[in-house]
């Protein structure tokens, strides 16, 4: 069984070993002659403004957290969804509650306008 | 063998990406290593014949759980390096108790016996399919009650982190769609010579 | 391979998790990271004995420790934000009031 995953194997050894061969090569061959110019931040002709590092807004991370929660949702629906032959219609129901349940969520996050952009 | 060689692999790249984790100086390099070890374990996982585990790894860890870890770590403005002030002096502390905790580890260890029955999956169910029947069956109340735990973090998330500015215009789409003619337009007959 | 590897490798990471927590105790971001390496080698455990007893219950007990772990990083997570948003840190020792 096993036996099955070596091709994915070959290909990531093949990918780390093309990038690890790459990233030496352009170390050992590239010429450098580092100056003060030529290693600070790029931006326009100017010396740099301000930090780099510019702080995201919340509200992405909110969506993140929501992305989070309905993956785990997602992946419950995988297992279901391969055995569902099996499980008849006791199997549905149950999913139909755990769905019922974070759906409960869901309307609350759209209620408070969590989903909203503005 | 080359599952073999593939374990110690994947085993010592986990265990230098967890140190990794807790010893970098900057914390986008340390989320990297988390997930860099979250992989690793994925492919531990189909070792053990786990696809779905290690499928569900990387969806769920990698995709999810460490994308919101860099998330905290872009969106606060955080002086970390002041953070790092007490690590010399918890140094010795942190190793002793580490060194406490794996000489427990190693003396509960030597004495584990297991009889390893591997057993041949008889029907040769896939792993998925066989997770299915169980889960669904068997662990239906921790199941459903999962779903519950999940609600509590989308509502607690929701609270905590949601916060409607009060100054900000909005656009109120319904009340948009339900004006009618009669309230938006205003028809006035005007005199010739009159209109201003 | 066999089942002693997995646990060994369960125990260093286990440790390492806890060495972090020791580490780091100022910084709250690296201690949720630890948190998630901690439950790692307990899903390593997990799988393990899953795979060499020929028992898929612990599988499945992995699945519900994921649930768990992504839920409590996302509160924890919100949390920390709400803290840093009132206090301007993640210091963990500035966390020393309950008064709201």
């Amino acid at each position: 069984m096993l036996e099955n995953y070596f091709p994915i194997l070959v290909f990531l050894a093949m990918a780390i070993g093309m990038a690890v061969v790459m990233q030496v090569l352009s170390f050992l061959l590239g010429p450098r002659k580092p100056d003060a110019k030529k290693v600070t931040q790029y931006e326009c002709g100017f010396s740099p403004l301000s930090a780099v590092r510019i702080p995201f807004d919340v509200r992405f991370y909110l969506i993140a957290i929501l992305f989070v929660v309905f993956d785990i949702e997602a992946a419950f629906l995988f297992p279901w969804a391969v055995a569902f032959k099996q499980l008849g219609m006791i199997g549905f129901v149950e999913m139909i509650l755990f769905l019922l349940v974070l759906l409960v969520g869901y309307a609350y996050v759209w209620k408070k306008g969590a989903l909203e952009w503005d | 063998m080359v599952a073999d060689l593939v374990f110690y692999l994947f085993a010592a790249v986990t265990v230098a990406a967890a140190l990794g984790v807790i010893t970098s100086r900057n914390q986008v390099h340390s989320v990297l290593f988390l997930i860099l070890a979250f992989f690793t374990t994925a492919g531990l996982f189909v070792l053990l014949k786990a696809e779905f585990l290690a499928a569900l790894l990387v969806i769920v860890y990698m995709g999810a759980v460490a994308v919101l870890f860099l998330f905290v770590v872009m969106m606060l403005d955080v002086d970390f390096e002041s953070l790092r002030a007490g690590v010399k002096e918890h140094l010795p502390m942190g190793l002793f108790v580490g060194a406490v905790i794996l000489a427990e580890f190693a003396f509960i260890l030597s004495g584990v016996h297991v009889d390893e029955a591997v057993q041949t999956n008889a029907a040769n169910i896939p792993n998925t399919q066989l997770i299915g029947q169980v889960l669904y069956t068997k662990y239906l109340f921790p199941f459903e009650i999962a779903s519950l735990v999940l609600l509590v973090a989308l509502i607690g998330a929701v609270v905590l982190t949601l916060r409607k500015r009060k100054d900000a215009k909005r656009q109120h789409i319904p009340s948009q769609i339900a004006r009618t003619r009669d309230e938006a337009v205003e028809l006035v007959k005007v005199a010739p010579g009159q209109g201003a | 391979m066999s089942l002693h590897h997995f646990l060994i490798l369960s125990a260093i990471l286990f440790t390492i998790g806890i060495v972090g927590i020791f580490l780091n105790r100022r910084n709250m971001i690296i201690i949720l990271m630890s948190i998630e390496l901690l439950l790692l080698a307990v899903n390593i455990n997990f799988v393990a004995f899953s795979h060499y007893l020929g028992d898929i219950s612990g599988q499945i007990l992995t699945f519900f420790v994921m649930t768990v772990a992504a839920a409590e990083a996302a509160i924890g997570l919100a949390i920390l934000v709400a803290f840093f948003r009132n206090r301007s840190t993640i210091d963990v020792e500035e966390i020393d009031s309950l008064k709201g």
